[in-house]
């Protein structure tokens, strides 16, 4: 024990002498909104914010720590904080060792190990995961948000053409994994949902409804069957990026896990984006993603088909920046053992500005209003269409 | 930028004006221009410099600088930094730092050496090493001018870090005779790599 405490101490020591760099960030969001009850509370509307959650709210508070480890590994750990009533109040998003060797003839490769996120979103450029562009995710990245995290190990290997007089450089990257094996729950049986909640590591989704989507863990194995993913990308310069991801869980959908009530729901998906950036200030970022997932309950086979694009454009001026998005996403049942089918299609459009005064303070305001068409709402006795809206004041500082 | 314009021949001899213009023809400023003279030419002797990194870009971005020269990478900045280059004329890397730990890097064999910072992708820097007699970049006209050559055949390269022509660097051979002084017109075949964006704000990083 006392050489335990003592093992502490001296790491303890040891990290405070390397030259680690802790973040701090305070994101307060002033709220109006118009939503059905959030799928936070219970119920299936699409927003973090509904209409008994207008005025001020907590958007996130974040510390996070990145901390060398002698001379190629980096240790990060990013810690948030999104509602004081969530299941774990204070949780970890992403924890991950990263392994980056220095290029060698031209070639990079990287390896992270822990909970991190796949390279899927290119909206997600800021630190602690986060979208520079709109205060709410687009509908594919929220959902990457919210059920995916690689929790194992992740190879990238990297051709640097730019630096050695070429226009391009290449990547691919490969992962395994495992504790995914409930991703696909939220979007079969809720749907899509756009917002900036990160589901933590230790958390839930649904934290305090017992209704329609309850408490939902996502980070668990179930059926101890690895996952992966496969992914390639080319970047022009540094003006064009162009992403492709395969991804599959491989769960087993007969395992069901009483402990967290749910199934290992088995989920692949394609997806695939663009970003464009031009020496006007201007980007312009497409996603497609397109997969499915099926559970096998004893009382049959059921599986949905789910997709969605989003295309975002935004214009930066100086230290502010306006853009907008158009998001479109769909689920179909197609195979279930039942009667009922649990559809979904809706469009969102979303509109914001941001201001960054300097590396400390930031504002910004957003207006997202998203339609859609729910069979699910019928069982919670609501109309299946729902038009919702939700405008956002965010006022953020960081150390 | 190091400039080496005076020869070994002192004032006397010729003269040669390098004008550089890009392929829609307009003139092309901060192209390296390289000059290699008749044997007996003698190539400036090696320098120090300085590469200092602020604000997360290197300072300067290009550097001409001749065979045998050592280079200083202080990291002015409050991160750490990783320098690294794996191009074949000088393959190196300095661990995580900050300030100016290290002794000066010598660059000794001639060649393009694109330097990077394993942590922050965005920074990049050319130390263009050279035996070349007389060296430099060229003005906001496109020309760059040496005087004070000696008579004989010369060797003229030029590149520029958003050049992509056919071969790695542009080559002519002329003849220079005093008292005439040599002119060198050289055009671009293809348009050149557009300009890095601005850096992005501190707070982003790669996902």
């Amino acid at each position: 024990m006392r050489s335990a405490v003592a093992l502490i101490l001296l790491l303890l020591c040891t990290l405070a002498r390397a030259e680690g760099q802790l973040d701090l960030s305070v994101d307060l969001r002033l709220i109006a909104a118009d939503g059905r009850t959030s799928f936070l509370d219970g119920g299936l509307g699409k927003l973090r914010f509904d209409e008994d959650h207008d005025g001020l709210q907590i958007g996130r508070l974040r510390a996070a720590w990145n901390q060398p480890i002698g001379e190629l590994l980096n240790l990060r750990i990013d810690a948030s904080l999104w509602r004081f009533s969530d299941y774990n109040a204070i949780d970890l998003t992403e924890a991950y060792l990263e392994f980056r060797p220095y290029p060698s003839g031209g070639w990079r490769s990287r390896v992270r190990i822990g909970a991190f996120y796949a390279p899927i979103s290119l909206e997600h450029r800021a630190s602690g995961w986060t979208n520079p562009y709109l205060i709410s995710s687009s509908a594919i990245n929220t959902w990457v948000g919210e059920e995916l995290r690689t929790i194992g190990a992740e190879y990238s290997l990297e051709w640097l053409g730019t630096r050695s007089g070429h226009d391009f450089d290449v990547g691919l990257v490969a992962a395994a994994y495992g504790y995914n094996d409930p991703a696909g729950v939220l979007v079969a049986s809720r749907g899509w949902a756009l917002h900036d909640r990160q589901t933590t590591l230790f958390g839930k989704v649904g934290e305090s409804g017992d209704g329609f989507v309850p408490g939902r863990v996502l980070f668990e194995e179930i059926d101890n069957r690895y996952g992966y993913y496969l992914g390639a990308h080319l970047r022009y310069l540094d003006r064009v990026e162009l992403r492709y991801m395969r991804y599959d869980n491989r769960a087993d959908p007969e395992r069901f896990d009483a402990s967290i009530n749910d199934f290992a729901w088995l989920t692949c998906f394609d997806s695939i984006g663009l970003r464009v950036e031009t020496a006007g200030g201007w980007t312009f970022i497409s996603q497609w993603l397109d997969g499915e997932t099926s559970i096998e309950p004893e009382t049959g086979y059921e599986e949905w088909k789910f997709s969605s694009t989003f295309v975002l454009l935004s214009k930066a001026l100086g230290r502010h920046r306006i853009s907008a998005r158009a998001d479109w996403f769909n689920v179909d049942h197609v195979r279930t053992a039942g009667t009922f089918l649990f559809q979904e299609s809706g469009d969102a459009w979303t509109i914001g500005y941001s201001y960054e005064r300097d590396r400390h303070w930031t504002l910004g305001i957003e207006m997202l209003q998203v339609e859609s068409d729910v069979t699910g709402r019928t069982f919670i006795g609501e109309p299946t269409r729902a038009d919702e809206r939700q405008l956002q004041l965010k006022l953020a500082y960081s150390l | 930028m190091i400039a080496f314009a005076a020869g070994a021949a002192g004032a006397a001899g010729t003269s040669l004006a390098v004008n550089v213009t890009g392929s829609d023809g307009k003139p092309l400023a901060g192209a390296v221009v390289l000059l290699h003279g008749p044997p007996g030419s003698k190539p400036p002797p090696p320098a120090t410099l300085i590469i200092d990194q602020v604000g997360q870009i290197f300072a300067p971005k290009l550097s001409v600088i001749p065979v045998g020269s050592s280079v200083t990478f202080p990291n002015s900045d409050k991160v750490s930094h990783q320098v690294y280059s794996f191009s074949p004329a000088k393959r190196f890397q300095l661990p995580l730092y900050r300030g100016t730990p290290y002794a000066p890097t010598v660059f000794d064999r001639a060649g393009i050496v694109t330097l990077g910072c394993n942590i922050h992708d965005d920074m990049i820097a050319y130390v263009v090493v050279t035996d070349a007699d007389w060296s430099g970049r060229t003005a906001p006209d496109g020309s760059w001018n040496a005087s004070g050559l000696p008579d004989g055949d010369f060797r003229v390269e030029i590149w520029h870090p958003r050049m992509r022509e056919a071969t790695v660097m542009i080559e002519r051979t002329l003849k220079l005779e005093a008292p005439h002084s040599g002119t060198l017109n050289v055009q671009l075949t293809h348009s050149l790599r557009p300009e890095k964006l601005g850096r992005k704000p501190r707070s982003w990083s790669d996902y």
